[in-house]
């Protein structure tokens, strides 16, 4: 069973991913507020009884499930599901574009405010921010849980209700979605 | 810098690659959502206090439901459990008890009515004298005479 301090060191430490993937979701700051604060309170109430190493991914599952229920609240899911189905753009299927470029720009952005002449650090960090945005949802959703959240492919498989190669493709085309927009931004050589 | 756009990595090397793209992507991303508005952090702060909480009183109602606890009933006071089937059947049994005892005790007063009535049946059908005779008018006369 976690204890209170456990529960509140990994509420602290998973709130504001939360909320930021919420609020790409969701588009309204408000709304990702309730959602974050349903999860919690939901994850406190019916799971603590359940051990600290447990909670990560029990709270990702309750997050997804509340934010779909917002969703279904808000009487948009014909658009949700839509988007949902989306395996991406024309973009997506350039996989021939070469992503080490933008890698490589990013990397050498790390602690250096001088990595690019015309795009400051923070700017760079806004433009990912918005182009992550931008995602299609599951691209979205498969990318954070991977890459931010750290579940692996079979966690991430869970908590999207999804297959494990789907979530594979989602990641996929999500990276070269955004390597290709970050390139179009002028984050690439 | 010029680079080949073409891609010719294997795909255990694309995989890698892609990996490496989506954490550094991922740990910018980390960086901007650390800067959050003092208003969200206020509120994220609230929903988790919030649901501190309410995880203290889930464990307070768990704990409620595992410890045993002094309860009321009527005008006394008793202990109530999670064992509360067994609690009942023990509270249950001094008065299955009173009830038998009671039960027996009616049934030995009764046999022991019914062979006082026998014994009493037994002592007159077993006399010299046959219970006839009491019916006899003569012998009524006989015995009023002889109490005078």
């Amino acid at each position: 069973m976690a204890t209170d301090k456990e529960l509140s060191d990994f509420l602290k430490s998973v709130e504001k991913r939360a909320f930021k993937r919420t609020a790409f979701a969701v588009r309204d700051d408000d709304a990702a507020l309730d959602i974050v604060q349903d999860s919690m309170i939901r994850l406190a109430e019916k799971y603590v009884d359940r051990p600290a190493a447990e909670l990560p991914l029990l709270f990702q599952r309750i997050l997804s499930n509340a934010t779909m229920d917002w969703f279904r609240r808000q009487k948009v899911r014909s658009a949700v599901v839509h988007n949902f189905s989306e395996f991406g753009g024309a973009g997506d299927e350039d996989g021939e574009f070469d992503i080490l470029e933008v890698l490589d720009n990013l990397e050498g952005t790390v602690g250096t405010e001088s990595a690019s002449d015309s795009v400051s650090r923070e700017q760079i960090l806004r433009i990912i921010e918005v182009e992550v945005g931008e995602l299609p949802t599951r691209q979205r959703e498969a990318f954070l849980l991977r890459y931010w959240e750290e579940l692996d492919v079979a966690e991430t498989a869970s908590v999207m209700g999804c297959s494990e190669g789907s979530v594979k493709t989602h990641c996929s085309r999500a990276v070269h979605a955004l390597a290709k927009a970050l390139k179009a931004k002028g984050l690439a050589p | 810098m010029t680079r080949n756009t073409t891609s010719t990595f294997s795909l255990p090397d694309r995989d890698g690659l892609e990996a490496r793209f989506g954490v550094r992507v991922a740990s910018m991303l980390g960086e901007r959502a650390q800067s959050t508005a003092p208003d969200i952090s206020e509120r994220l702060r609230f929903a988790r206090e919030q649901a501190l909480s309410r995880a203290q009183a889930a464990r307070r109602q768990v704990q409620a439901a595992t410890a045993p606890v002094v309860v009321s009933r009527g005008r006394s006071a008793a202990l109530a459990s999670p064992l509360g089937w067994w609690f009942k059947l023990g509270s249950a049994a001094p008065l299955a008890l009173l009830v038998l005892g009671l039960a027996g005790i009616a049934h030995v007063h009764d046999k022991a009515q019914i062979a006082a009535v026998a014994e009493v049946d037994a002592a007159l059908l077993s006399d010299d004298l046959p219970p006839d005779a009491y019916t006899d008018p003569g012998f009524a006369e006989y015995l009023k005479t002889t109490r005078e």
